[in-house]
């Protein structure tokens, strides 16, 4: 039986055959020095990356220059470090503005990397209107997940909304932000909280600005045009698809019945998506080439909820920033996808099948009961400040690692099939991992010296002083930073003369009131053992649990912290973003038998060190470190080198091993 | 290091030393109080400072409050300040997850300033116990020491039976005004702070339905406004602690005595007690001292009914 052509398949005006058009092809990618990243964006393109997608550094992120004491450890690390407009210059160098589209993953800072980006179409006259792309600017999950706030949230949501504001006329094909269900997933987000979170997240910023009334109800109707999203796909990608299909029927439903948007191009949910890191694992890495492939398909698959831009992690990703080869290994894929397969000569493959629509249906119901349970309890910036989502996360994580701890979730090579033969994809010299070259960030400090010499002091000041006054005064302070970017002012004086305004932000944990189950043998043994040490010392062990350094990815500690509760332990949690001397005084303070460290910046050799020196300086040398974090195993050695007692990786899933473990050391110490 | 070196060095403010030395004030087994009777024997020389309770339903500003208090009494002229933090352990795990200290926020390493985090544990009247026994060392090493518990209605605010003063903290809109004056909590308190004042006229409102209310009462009491963000009222509390009274720990110890018998011996335990001696506190003053009373009691009824460990 066949069909004419043309009715199954897609059609161009003059009834032949066509294809979509490809979704935009990005690589997150970044490290050490602006002139290094500019190299690498320009080898990507040349590969063939349609877009570019920058990672910038923590201090970038947590609006910190690089010679801040804080920052040092941190430069360069996990993305590029953006000082001044002198350090964009480098970065976007033979690169065209107006023909590039370019996403930036910040937040804290997002205003200011928008000016600077501005200002430097300003020198190389190139028209703000064709500036394309999108920087993050959500700043909810930073609260909820990702930590790099500065900002108390009224005062951070402002400039989201001062961000809409100034781009809706000047910048009309800008993406002002992407509400972030990304980060969301990776803290343990189901599918239903994934897409109802971010939708009260998208709700709160629309209604703030509708609120405001700075513009007028057309550019409203453009603002909500312009919002665009960022979104994780994870392994069930059926799954993924569907809620994929879910948020587009309820972002169409909430534009029109809240918003009143009459124009349905303006009412398109938009996305882009890097499939999830979650589940890459470090035992098998190999394997994480499948999943990467088969979450792709989650985004691509069903044209009616097809992503816009797709940036897909390498393979090595549990393991270490990608080299070069990794990361146009997962570009081929995208490639290979998109114009090797049929894919794009489909309409949507999946209208009418009842399993989708049944499953769909249900993440909508769903999705839509949270939103309207987080409108009810005053918007989505009361659910932050009374915890309910970081409450709510963290006990989807507890969730899942007690699942994949049962058995009862499979993840193969893990906690199934664990035997396999060494991987030739480890075997180099290099043991498949990248290592940045550590010189790179010391160009980054001479450039900012150099800038700091160059500029006119008194230009510096006075633009200072106008942001300073414009903060106060509630003016938009887009304008107000772009003459700071062009004044060569740095990332660390914009954020600093804000902080003076605004005050800093403490985050809410989402430690309390959870629980967790641990397998009930295994949490017996463990509470036994607690016991025993109770009897013998007349106090149960005390565990301080911390994040040293800037990066903000605090559900390793929180689910740490959890377990040790649930095992019979005394935690105190210390939080997030501290120096490493404030662990040192806490872990003294509260007589810790034990202190806890989590890092996933690729830092944790400085900061441990500079742990361990804090207690030493406070008469605590002989407490015991343990470490958790994404530690290649060459590092595992230094780390015991320093005398880190313990290190944990993504390797090690089994809590109740993690606990037993955490107790041998104290034991050990005790003893 | 000797008990001995660690009182020498908690003297000069080592923290190290004080921490360790807090801990065997923590220890709930009875081998304990001859250590803790012989550490506070060689601090004997030192005042008592003065115990400020704060205390309040979990979410109102407690923490963050207490961080800017401690720095307003240094300001206002207190040589130096301890925090004792309380949270309450789980009843299924006996473990406890302590957060207090992620929302404490100390200048640095500030020597005068000492925060500890404590677990009520899981007994009944943990908080006195626990809390009291610290207070103990704590008293004789700061000048003031604020003791931070949860407390959401009558029975749970030990903290007035150790305190010199005990302070109430509500929230604007809380609500919490109206529910402790149903629960007659509103008696037991010296003095009331409503936090988020920078939330404007809504803590102005509070504090006007708090005031009105307790007028009906018996003695003025000062309500205060306070505000974290802007440290509105701060300076105010912390004056208003200066100026109140220290040093009456001791005086509560009859009653945190005879409460540690009721937990662990019962009805039949007091009984016992007034049984042995003319008052709770002739009984301590034969023991010389709580410590001393307290291997006593346990001695003797272990010559009872045989049980060695009343843990």
């Amino acid at each position: 039986m066949s069909s004419p052509p043309g009715s199954y398949q897609l059609t161009d005006a003059t009834g032949a055959p066509s294809r979509d058009a490809p979704w935009i092809f990005r690589t997150y990618a970044g490290h050490s020095s602006p002139k290094a990243s500019n190299a690498l964006y320009r080898a990507g393109l040349e590969r063939g990356q349609t877009g570019l997608s920058i990672a910038f550094d923590l201090p970038t992120q947590c609006g910190y220059s690089s010679d801040a004491p804080i920052a040092r450890p941190e430069v360069g690390k996990v993305g590029v470090p953006i000082n001044s407009l002198d350090d964009f210059h480098l970065l976007f160098d033979g690169i065209p503005l107006e023909r590039m589209n370019t996403s930036m993953t910040i937040n804290g800072t997002a205003m200011w990397l928008l000016a600077l980006y501005v200002a430097l179409a300003r020198e190389r006259g190139v028209a703000e209107a064709k500036l394309r792309g999108t920087i993050q600017n959500d700043i909810v999950k930073e609260y909820l997940a990702r930590g790099t706030y500065i900002f108390p949230p009224e005062h951070s949501l402002r400039l989201i909304a001062e961000t809409y504001e100034y781009c809706v006329d000047r910048l009309p094909e800008w993406n002002p932000s992407n509400v972030c269900s990304y980060h969301l997933q990776e803290a343990g987000a189901t599918p239903v909280q994934e897409v109802g979170f971010a939708l009260a997240t998208a709700v709160g910023l629309l209604d703030r600005i509708k609120a405001r009334g700075r513009i007028d109800a057309a550019a409203v109707a453009r603002c909500v045009g312009r919002l665009s999203f960022f979104v994780n796909s994870g392994i069930r990608f059926v799954e993924e698809m569907c809620k994929m299909r879910a948020f587009a029927e309820l972002w169409d439903e909430l534009t029109r019945e809240r918003y009143g948007v009459t124009d349905p191009k303006l009412r398109l949910f938009r996305y882009g998506v890097q499939v999830n890191s979650l589940g890459l694992t470090e035992p098998q890495p190999e394997n994480n080439a499948w999943r990467i492939l088969l979450e792709a398909l989650g985004v691509t698959l069903s044209r009616k909820a097809r992503c816009r831009a797709l940036q897909l992690p390498a393979w090595n990703e549990a393991m270490s920033l990608p080299r070069p080869w990794d990361q146009q290994w997962a570009l081929r894929l995208q490639q290979i996808l998109a114009y090797e397969t049929d894919l794009l000569e489909y309409p949507d493959l999946f209208d009418g099948n009842p399993a989708i629509a049944g499953k769909t249906a249900s993440i909508v119901a769903g999705a839509r009961a949270e939103l309207d349970r987080i409108i009810a309890m005053g918007g989505v910036q009361a659910a932050v400040d009374a915890g309910y989502m970081k409450q709510a996360l963290v006990r989807s994580m507890t969730e899942r690692m007690a699942r994949i701890g049962s058995g009862a979730q499979v993840v193969v090579g893990v906690n199934a099939w664990t035997d396999g033969l060494p991987s030739p994809l480890t075997g180099g010299d290099d043991g498949g991992r990248f290592s940045a070259d550590p010189a790179a960030v010391d160009d980054a400090l001479a450039a900012l010296a150099a800038t700091k010499a160059r500029r006119d002091p008194a230009r510096v000041a006075a633009a200072l002083a106008d942001l300073t006054a414009a903060a106060k005064r509630g003016d938009n302070l887009m304008e107000p930073s772009i003459a700071c970017a062009l004044a060569r002012v740095t990332t660390g004086e914009w954020a600093d003369a804000l902080r003076a305004v605004f005050g800093e932000y403490r985050a809410i944990t989402g430690v309390e009131g959870q629980s967790l189950e641990l397998p009930p043998a295994q949490a017996a043994a463990l509470r036994a053992r607690v016991e025993a040490f109770a009897a013998a010392h007349g106090r149960r062990p005390r565990l301080v649990v911390g994040k040293p350094g800037l990066d903000g990815h605090s559900n390793g500690a929180e689910v740490i912290a959890v377990a040790a509760r649930h095992a019979g332990w005394d935690v105190i949690y210390a939080g997030i973003r501290l120096a490493p001397d404030d662990i040192a005084v806490s872990a003294v303070e509260e007589d810790a038998d034990l202190v806890g460290v989590s890092i996933l910046s690729g830092s944790h050799l400085e900061l441990t060190a500079q742990v361990i020196d804090g207690l030493r300086a406070r008469g605590g040398g002989d407490i015991p470190v343990v470490v958790g974090g994404i530690v290649p195993k060459p590092d595992v050695a230094r780390l015991e080198a320093l005398g880190v007692r313990a290190v944990f990786t993504p390797a090690d899933y089994d809590l109740a091993q993690v606990m037993s473990r955490m107790l041998d050391v104290v034991e050990g110490a005790a003893a | 290091m000797t008990d001995a070196a660690l009182c020498a060095a908690a003297r000069h403010g080592d923290k190290r030393a004080i921490a360790r030395l807090v801990s065997a004030f923590e220890d709930p087994r009875p081998q304990a109080a001859p250590r803790r009777a012989a550490i506070l024997a060689a601090l004997a020389d030192r005042p008592i400072g003065r115990v400020v309770g704060l205390t309040g339903a979990p979410g109102v500003g407690k923490s963050t409050l207490v961080g800017a208090l401690a720095g307003a009494l240094l300001t206002a002229g207190e040589r130096n300040v301890g925090v004792v933090a309380v949270d309450p352990s789980s009843p299924l795990t006996g473990g406890a997850l302590l957060g207090d200290r992620t929302r404490v926020r100390f200048a640095g390493d500030d020597p005068r300033l000492y925060f500890r985090s404590q677990a009520s544990g899981a007994i009944a009247g943990g908080v006195a116990r626990a809390t009291h026994q610290v207070c103990r060392l704590l008293t004789r090493l700061f000048a003031t020491v604020i003791v931070e518990t949860v407390g959401v209605g009558q029975g749970e605010i030990e903290i007035v039976r150790i305190a010199d003063t005990t302070w109430l903290v509500v929230q604007p809109h809380g609500g919490d005004a109206i529910q402790f004056l149903k629960a007659g909590v509103m008696e037991v308190p010296d003095g009331f702070v409503i936090s988020k004042g920078d939330l404007g006229s809504a803590a102005g409102a509070t504090a006007a339905t708090l005031t009105a209310a307790l007028r009906l009462g018996a003695a003025a009491r000062p309500v205060i406004v306070t505000s974290a963000v802007t440290g509105a009222g701060v300076a105010e509390l912390a004056a208003a602690i200066a100026a109140g009274p220290r040093g009456r720990l001791i005086d509560r110890e009859p009653y945190l005595f005879e409460r540690w018998v009721a937990d662990e011996y019962g009805r039949a335990g007091l009984r016992r007690l007034a049984a042995a001696a003319p008052s709770t506190a002739a009984y301590l003053a034969a023991g010389g001292g709580l410590d001393g009373a307290q291997l006593a009691f346990v001695a003797a009824e272990a010559c009872r009914d045989g049980d060695p460990d009343p843990a």
